[in-house]
């Protein structure tokens, strides 16, 4: 008969997390989430080039006469006496050449300021709705003159990380539904827990080992994804976000959140095919549903899961967004942003509360039937 | 080793369990009866911490599994139902997986698992993936998986559910060969010539309730209804019988063939005796008297009649 000494709760969750790894290592499940999630880096890399509009190149363009506005006479305080906007926004703007009349004018005559910088020296520029762009002042009053500008411009990576990582939150969902969504219903619904219940192992230890294993699959889709991301960047924009850290960390505790609610819904339904539907649907329909119409109904809802979720893409912009009215084909609306801090603490909330429900239900669900 | 006290297990308004109390000896084999939705499989499932108890107690080694189930369990080894396994891993990695649970090493492991997967005639499978195994191949490997730790308590239900009549001969071997080795074995099962040829006791219940619990000999004992096979010599007639209808303890007669017939007789060896004289005297000549059906068979359908 056996002398062996059943290993401590402490000491059974690695060999059941290196088990359930092992599941997503062996499924189509984690190498599908892996394959989106390159398929969309290349994508979001390669389209725009595609389609005509690089990450970076030459501008070289006639400044329409509509587009040049007079300063008036120079003041000691403003000592331009006209100026002009380049649209291209969310790029860095170099090498800029402006010629007059088909002669080259002088650097020192005319200075290249960031619609950014361009708010805060004058305020009047800031009420304009040129966000991104920059500006370039003359000395002389340019109205009526042949003005061209050629520059090298190149997206900054807050721009194109921006752009890549409003498909992150989905990724998550996505992590979410593949290896959380199913994890407790099949052990019920596959009749595995025929076999794994009636070891010496208490169901609290089973949860956090098979929890820890969705989350190590989850943060490696999420960390090759980002590391994708951070690799393209350094192409497309020459570096990355001095942010991305702390997009990568709100990243995480989305993925905690939402998996802690693929848990909860898990061990709510009976079924594989229902836990996972369900799951999806909050994650992809419902809660973004909720978000869209509180932006319709001017209502900011900060304790939405994937409106703090949405963190992990503004974090990245300097400065912060703040909540603003908007006008829209003749409708207002809210644009509402989520505050860093309260996202983290709404995120962790859903965490906590999620995870607690699911163990208590964990304990008491039967195998019944 | 093993027992229950007073345990109950409501669903709504079934009683699945009702009351039940039985104690299991070290070292001892026994078989748990009954019907469809007796309550066997409940019971089983409360033993093993798949579903929890509306009262009562349940000791395994002297552990209370309701209240500390992973102490309990320890010990035990358990086939409930036909498990699913994790379609992902090879049986060599299941047992890896729940050895690794039950706190066995890795070499002790490797060694046990071997042995195991050689007792149920799995070894050439070891490193398939389970998905692809028939019904009768999991069976096999959730009773390996059952004796991996070597435990002092094994819990079955329906162990040789699934199985093909020679993978039930070679399940009844190994169970024969553990109880040899003085296994606690607690099984429920369908099949009464199975818990007849192997267990030490049986325990029969039904509606939840515990009708008998006794050594199988001695239950052999209980039996009071035997069905006896008369073959005479040319043809019975019906005034034949008849005639042995009216024979003090007979409940029925019923034709078999033309010169066969079956006799339901309530009474003991010596009241067998006089049956047999009264058939001949009637004029019929006897050629064959032989009980047929298991002692325990006739003693279940007796004892499942009366509760109903």
């Amino acid at each position: 008969m056996n002398g062996f000494k059943v290993p401590s709760d402490l000491a059974q969750i690695p060999v059941v997390w290196r088990y359930e790894l092992l599941k997503y290592l062996r499924s189509w499940r984690l190498i599908a989430a892996v394959v989106i999630s390159f398929v969309v880096l290349a994508l979001i890399f390669f389209l725009p080039p595609a389609f005509g509009m690089p990450y970076s190149g030459t501008d070289d363009f006639r400044v329409k006469a509509s587009e040049m506005y007079s300063l008036g006479e120079p003041t000691p305080f403003l000592n331009f006496s006209s100026v002009t906007v380049i649209g291209r926004t969310g790029s860095v703007i170099s090498e800029l050449v402006v010629t007059v009349n088909g002669t080259t004018y002088s650097a020192d005559n005319w200075t290249l300021v960031k619609m950014s910088e361009a708010s805060q020296m004058f305020p009047i520029v800031g009420s304009l709705n040129l966000d991104g762009s920059h500006l370039v002042f003359f000395k002389d009053n340019m109205t009526g003159k042949v003005v061209n500008l050629s520059y090298h411009y190149r997206i900054t990576a807050e721009t194109f990380e921006g752009l890549v990582l409003n498909f992150a939150s989905i990724l998550i969902a996505l992590c979410a539904t593949f290896f959380a969504a199913d994890s407790i219903a099949g052990e019920y619904y596959n009749r595995t827990g025929y076999l794994i219940f009636p070891n010496p192992m208490k169901r609290e230890t089973l949860f956090a080992g098979k929890f820890s294993a969705s989350m190590t699959a989850g943060i490696l889709v999420i960390g090759l994804f980002y590391v994708g991301m951070a690799g393209l960047s350094y192409v497309a924009a020459g570096g990355v976000d001095d942010d991305l850290w702390k997009s990568f960390l709100f990243g995480l505790e989305y993925l905690l959140a939402a998996s802690a609610i693929g848990y909860l819904v898990s061990v709510l339904l009976k079924g594989t095919t229902g836990a996972i539907v369900l799951t999806f649907l909050l994650l992809f329909l419902i809660l973004p549903i909720v978000d869209g119409v509180s932006m319709y109904a001017k209502v900011k809802i900060p304790e939405s899961l994937t409106f703090s979720g949405n963190v992990m893409i503004y974090i990245l912009q300097d400065p912060y967004p703040v909540d603003a009215a908007v006008e829209y084909y003749g409708s207002s609306f809210s644009m509402f942003y989520p505050e860093p801090v309260a996202s983290a603490i709404v995120m962790f909330a859903y965490a906590a509360i999620a995870i607690a429900i699911s163990l208590v239900m964990f304990k008491r669900k039967q195998l019944a039937g | 080793m093993i027992e229950i006290q007073n345990l109950t297990k409501t669903f709504g308004p079934i009683k699945a369990v009702d009351n039940l109390s039985l104690k299991v000896s070290k070292g001892e084999t026994v078989g748990f009866l009954g019907p469809n939705g007796a309550g066997k499989t409940t019971t089983i499932k409360i033993m093993t911490n798949l579903i929890s108890a509306t009262s009562g107690r349940a000791f395994l080694n002297g552990v209370d599994v309701l209240t500390r189930p992973k102490a309990a369990l320890s010990s035990v080894g358990a086939v409930v139902e036909t498990p699913e396994f994790y379609p992902y891993l090879t049986p060599l990695e299941t047992l890896a997986y729940v050895g690794s649970i039950r706190g066995m090493h890795s070499k002790d492991i490797k060694v046990r698992s071997n042995d195991v997967l050689q007792q149920v005639k799995l070894e050439q499978w070891r490193s398939t993936r389970i998905g692809k195994f028939s019904k009768g191949m999991k069976q096999r490997l959730a009773i390996a998986q059952a004796l991996l730790h070597e435990p002092e308590i094994l819990i079955l239900d329906e162990p040789t559910s699934g199985l093909d009549p020679r993978g039930m001969v070679e399940v009844r071997e190994i169970l024969r060969s553990l109880q040899q080795q003085h296994y606690t074995i607690f099984m429920s099962s369908h099949l009464l010539n199975e818990v007849q040829e192997i267990c030490d006791s049986a325990a029969l219940i039904d509606h939840g309730r515990l009708l008998v619990y006794d050594s199988i000999d001695k239950l052999k004992t209980l039996v009071k209804v035997v069905k006896l096979e008369v073959t005479v010599v040319g043809t019975a007639s019906d005034e034949l019988l008849n005639q042995i209808r009216q024979l003090p303890q007979v409940r029925a007669v019923e034709r078999v063939g033309e010169n066969v017939f079956l006799v339901t007789f309530e009474g003991v060896v010596d009241d067998r005796a006089n049956l047999l004289q009264g058939v001949q005297s009637f004029g019929a000549k006897v050629s064959g008297f032989s009980p047929v059906g298991l002692p325990l068979e006739l003693m279940y359908m007796d004892l499942v009649k009366e509760s109903r």
